[in-house]
């Protein structure tokens, strides 16, 4: 019968197709060839990224892009931005599954990057970056959060960034209550506010990693950066001492009714707005806010009442005072199959001109050879963020989102609102999580 | 067949074109991922073949997606109801009224052109609780504040709330197929039930919705299949796995947790559960016209 | 009201009170009619209403003021913003080739393909019409990877073809369906007696069944671009140059860092972005009822 004929042959050259697509990756690119002979080409490079369309990285860059292709004419660089992340891992996931990734793109430190960088799709950063006499420039805590378990480093920091709790003093006063000292004071801040009618911590749970984040506190006081890099190969449990306090935590923060309600289903904006107008009084945020929250573009009513404070520590903490969640964004990986003399030219220039452009659009570059430029309309907040990122200490707590193997992340996320929300116990949550990360985790991990 | 008069080689040219059109565009595809189902493949390393063990671990180990599957019946309950539902009920009420009914089908029709985004940010508002939403201040005002939640996050209603933007969105559309097939009804069979003094209810039962079951038939596979693909609002709205279907658990199997293999034996899944959905339908609406 | 008219004429007193309940109860029920269409109306609308009203808002009022009430001062900045931000006319330009595109093919293949199964009909056509809909039944998103694959080996990636191929193909099962339902109702008489005046094939299609399908036409044009005018996916994984960017695309430059979303500057884009679409359904909208009406008299 034809039909039946016609459907054989296509489900034949489906499987060649694919074969053919996904290749036998045996030809390994050197991810180590960080000098590349031959002739500078003028040509149109692409980044794929996922950072704001107007924000300071691509103004930046496309300012150092328009610099180069001066000199060398026929030079561009494409830039495709997809800012929302779900969306953006989809498109990536898509390009490399097809062999398609462009230049340079954007990648988190995740298991995937990793085995990315294992089949040599991905150029070893640390030995270009030494190669171009720029390696000391970078923070310590810039290059770190984007190194991988083993301590190498494969992707290009374009930010530094701080994450602190902002609070709002006068709700603080209003309730009676004193900046959390540890981990452990949140719950009983928490119910004064309640007490008073007022929101403790705004939460934008729609994105699941600010949530996450709470998550790993506990365990970075506790033990430093070792706990959850053990947890997530399986050789640590959440039933451990160390993982069950977290739990624990976390569902004490539920009870003291510390998030608003409903805060699983609040964005990003309506949580912050939360905030600005004086309704929550902690938000735990990052620096790339400061022009919203360290500026006068600030709401006035709150403007004066909004002050900071750190990840607090707890007894015994492993890790200090100036020790907590010090991110670098989402790293730059430079693709080592299209690697050639021009991308390493262009990567030279823009490296060392980027961190004047971008330090001059009032940010905080990752390297440390720039003063920073805190724009007129700035609050005394804004700088002692700035001066914090310069003191941040030696151990960075790593976001749990970057950690984890995916599959044990997405039900992780979906988890831990519900234990939250005390739909879930505390052991049913543990047990759940310890089984789920069995199944998965040292499958991803098992390269190394 | 209806021409007598057909060669062989008119039927060729008028079928060729499609038949190549969707083989390349959907056949392939989908054959592709019928194969990649029976290999572990992360888009990185090699695929490995693994024969059936991707259906195995999801119809016989997996709790989470017996959860969605439940999740997507019940979705299904609710977009029919509210889409074939509703559609039956506007159209019937626009055949009763003489002024308006052009501007009404437009304007029923608004939400079908918002983007989802739009969509989704909305809802959120309307079923948010701190700040006060629409769908809480309302229960305030009628008198109701002891159902008073936060409908996205409590898992007894997550379902529920992602499901009504999706019926509702396209009831509209529904309507409009449905109303004009209403319109083809013969005048004269109307006129003539007129004569014979039947109600409403009669005219309705007896009459017209007799004479556009095909059309039904079709409209119901249309929102069946429709429902059972469903994946925008209930992803934008929900990251909970109460709110999760089969489609959005495949979406995050395959994009978020790189597992193409198992993702694809979930769309395999998925293609079997609509061909039954299809089969139940032709089966019960027979059933229906031979009594 | 006269009284001869109530008192007048042949009838009895009697039946003219029958006659004045009836009505009475009539109206009751015509006011039910309308109260049930007035609220029906209300919450189709209201959505579109509370976006527009949203996209005049302040940045200010709209973090902290009541989301469902009418702001104090409205503003056009959003819309300078959202005009800043995105090339709109861009983006409409790419929604309208992609929609118009993917429409064209999905009209012509589901066309051909329904007068091939429904009206010549052939040995097996049966199978060919369960083929097509197995497309009505396939989940879009798994197509993904394997398409992605396909495309990258001929080229067609970043191209509008890359979009308007799987849009229009995964469209055509169900135009298939609408077409060959609607073949089914046109009387075999009318093919009988343009057999017998020596039209062939080619002939019957282009002068019957081509204008009796108008109305059938405008539905899956209707239909389908309203799917296609918001489809994030494809455009998502097959688009990189931002030349061919569509809207839904587009939207994406009012999210900043970490997700932190421009909502009103989304909404004012929302609303320039809708607008065409919103014309383009108003036009068919219309041309559907009069084909409608067209074709219930001819049939």
């Amino acid at each position: 019968m034809k039909t039946l004929r016609t459907i054989t042959v296509a489900a034949v050259s489906a499987l060649a197709l694919i074969v053919s697509g996904c290749g036998t990756g045996a030809s390994v690119q050197d991810a180590n060839n960080i000098n590349p002979t031959g002739d500078i080409k003028a040509r149109e490079i692409s980044w794929l990224l996922s950072r704001p369309a107007d924000g300071g990285v691509i103004t930046a860059m496309n300012k150092i892009a328009k610099e180069y292709a001066k000199k060398h004419p026929g030079f561009s660089l494409n830039l495709i931005t997809t800012p929302d992340r779900p969306s953006y891992i989809q498109k990536l996931e898509t390009l490399a599954a097809a062999k398609k990734l462009p230049e340079l793109f954007d990648i988190d430190a995740t298991p995937f990057a990793q085995k990315l960088a294992a089949s040599g799709n991905m150029i070893n950063i640390e030995k270009l970056l030494k190669d171009m006499n720029l390696y000391d420039e970078y923070r310590t805590s810039a290059l770190d959060y984007q190194r991988f378990d083993d301590g190498s480093l494969y992707m290009v920091p374009f930010e530094s960034q701080v994450e602190v709790f902002f609070y709002n003093k006068a709700l603080f006063k209003q309730a009676g209550v004193e900046v959390p000292a540890t981990l452990d004071d949140f719950p009983k801040v928490c119910k004064a506010l309640r007490a008073k009618g007022i929101t403790p911590i705004a939460l934008d749970g729609q994105d699941m990693w600010p949530l996450e984040r709470y998550m790993a506190y506990y365990p970075f006081r506790a033990s430093g950066g070792d706990y959850i890099k053990q947890l997530k190969r399986g050789k640590a449990k959440l039933s451990d001492e160390v993982g069950r306090q977290a739990v624990e935590w976390m569902a004490s923060l539920g009870e003291a009714g510390c998030f608003q309600e409903g805060f699983s289903s609040t964005g990003y904006s309506d949580a912050q707005a939360l905030f600005t107008t004086g309704k929550a009084a902690i938000y735990n945020d990052g620096s790339w806010d400061a022009s919203a929250l360290a500026t006068d573009s600030l709401n006035s009513e709150v403007r004066d009442d909004v002050d900071y404070f750190h990840l607090p520590v707890i007894e015994n903490s492993a890790t200090a005072q100036n020790e907590y969640v010090a991110p670098s964004g989402i790293g730059m990986a430079v693709n080592s199959q299209s690697f050639d003399p021009l991308v390493r030219d262009f990567l030279e220039f823009a490296l060392k001109r980027y961190p004047e452009v971008y330090g001059s659009s009032g940010q905080i570059s990752p390297t440390t050879n720039v003063e920073p430029t805190i724009p007129d309309n700035a609050t005394p907040l804004y700088k002692r963020l700035f001066e914090d990122a310069d003191n941040v200490g030696q151990t960075t707590a790593m976001p749990w989102d970057t950690q984890l193997d995916s599959t044990s992340n997405t039900r992780l996320q979906q988890e831990l609102p519900l234990l939250v929300q005390g739909d879930v116990s505390v052991d049913e949550f543990i047990s759940t999580m310890d089984k789920v990360i069995a199944e998965n985790g040292p499958k991803a991990f098992a390269e190394d | 067949m209806m021409l007598p008069s057909r060669s062989k080689k008119s039927v060729l040219i008028f079928l060729v074109p499609p038949l190549l059109f969707y083989g390349a565009g959907v056949l392939l595809p989908v054959v592709q991922s019928l194969v990649l189902s029976f290999f572990s493949w992360d888009g990185i390393s090699d695929m490995k073949f693994v024969g059936f063990s991707n259906y195995v671990q999801m119809l016989s180990n997996d709790s989470v997606f017996w959860q969605a599957f439940g999740n997507s019946m019940i979705y299904l309950v609710i977009c029919l109801t509210l889409q074939l539902g509703g559609a039956l009920l506007v159209a019937t009420l626009l055949l009763q009224i003489t002024k308006g009914r052009d501007l009404i089908k437009t304007l029923y029709l608004l939400p079908a052109v918002i983007s989802t985004v739009a969509i989704g940010f909305l809802f959120q508002r309307i079923y948010s609780v701190d700040p006060v939403g629409l769908l809480n201040r309302l229960l305030d005002v009628v008198g109701l504040s002891g159902l008073q939640q936060a409908w996205l996050s409590n898992p007894s209603t997550i379902l529920a709330a992602v499901s009504f933007p999706e019926g509702w969105r396209f009831s509209g559309l529904y309507m409009l197929i449905i109303y004009a097939a209403f319109m083809a009804v013969p005048t004269e069979l109307e006129e003539a039930a007129k004569l014979d003094g039947v109600n409403n209810w009669q005219m309705f039962s007896k009459i017209r919705f007799p004479y556009i079951r095909p059309v039904w038939i079709t409209t119901t596979i249309m929102a069946v299949t429709y429902a059972l693909r469903g994946f925008d609002i209930p992803y934008l709205l929900s990251n909970s796995r109460y709110g999760q279907l089969v489609t959005t658990y495949m979406y995050r199997t395959a994009f978020t947790n790189t597992n193409y293999g198992y993702a694809s034996a979930m769309a395999v899944f998925i293609v079997i559960e609509c061909l039954v959905a299809v089969g139940l339908i032709f089966v019960f609406m027979k059933r229906k016209v031979d009594e | 009201m006269s009284i001869a008219r109530i008192f007048g004429g042949p009838r009895t007193a009697s039946s003219a009170a029958d006659e004045y309940h009836r009505r009475k109860r009539l109206s009751v029920h015509g006011a039910i009619r309308w109260v049930i269409i007035a609220i029906l109306v209300i919450i189709q609308v209201y959505p579109l209403l509370w976006l527009f009203i949203t996209s005049l808002r302040t940045e200010h009022d709209f973090a902290s003021g009541d989301p469902f009430g009418i702001p104090k001062q409205f503003t056009l900045e959003n819309y300078a913003r959202a005009f800043e931000a995105g090339d709109l006319g861009v983006y409409i330009r790419n929604s309208l080739i992609v929609t118009f595109g993917a429409s064209f093919f999905i009209v012509l293949m589901g066309m051909m393909a329904a007068y091939a199964i429904n009206v010549l009909g052939f040995r097996g056509s049966k199978i060919v019409s369960g083929i097509f809909l197995l497309g009505i039944i396939v989940p879009v998103q798994i197509a993904l990877v394997p398409l992605f694959i396909d495309y990258s080996q001929i080229n067609l990636l970043d191209t509008y073809a890359s979009m308007i191929i799987p849009l229009a193909g995964f469209a055509v099962p169900m135009s298939v369906f609408l077409f060959s339902s609607f073949y089914n109702y046109i009387p075999k008489e009318t093919y009988e007696a343009a057999s017998l005046d020596g039209a062939g094939p080619y002939r019957i299609f282009w002068q019957i069944t081509l204008p009796l399908s108008l109305n059938t036409i405008v539905t899956v044009v209707l239909v389908n671009s309203i799917f296609i005018w918001n489809e994030f996916i494809f455009a998502n994984t097959f688009v990189l140059s931002d030349g061919l960017k569509t809207i839904p695309l587009g939207l994406q430059n009012y999210i900043g860092a970490m997700g932190n979303t421009d909502w009103t500057a989304t909404f004012a884009a929302v609303c320039v972005t809708i607008t065409p679409l919103m014309l383009i359904f108003m036009v068919l909208n219309k041309a559907m009822i009069q084909g409608l009406e067209g074709g219930a008299t001819k049939g």
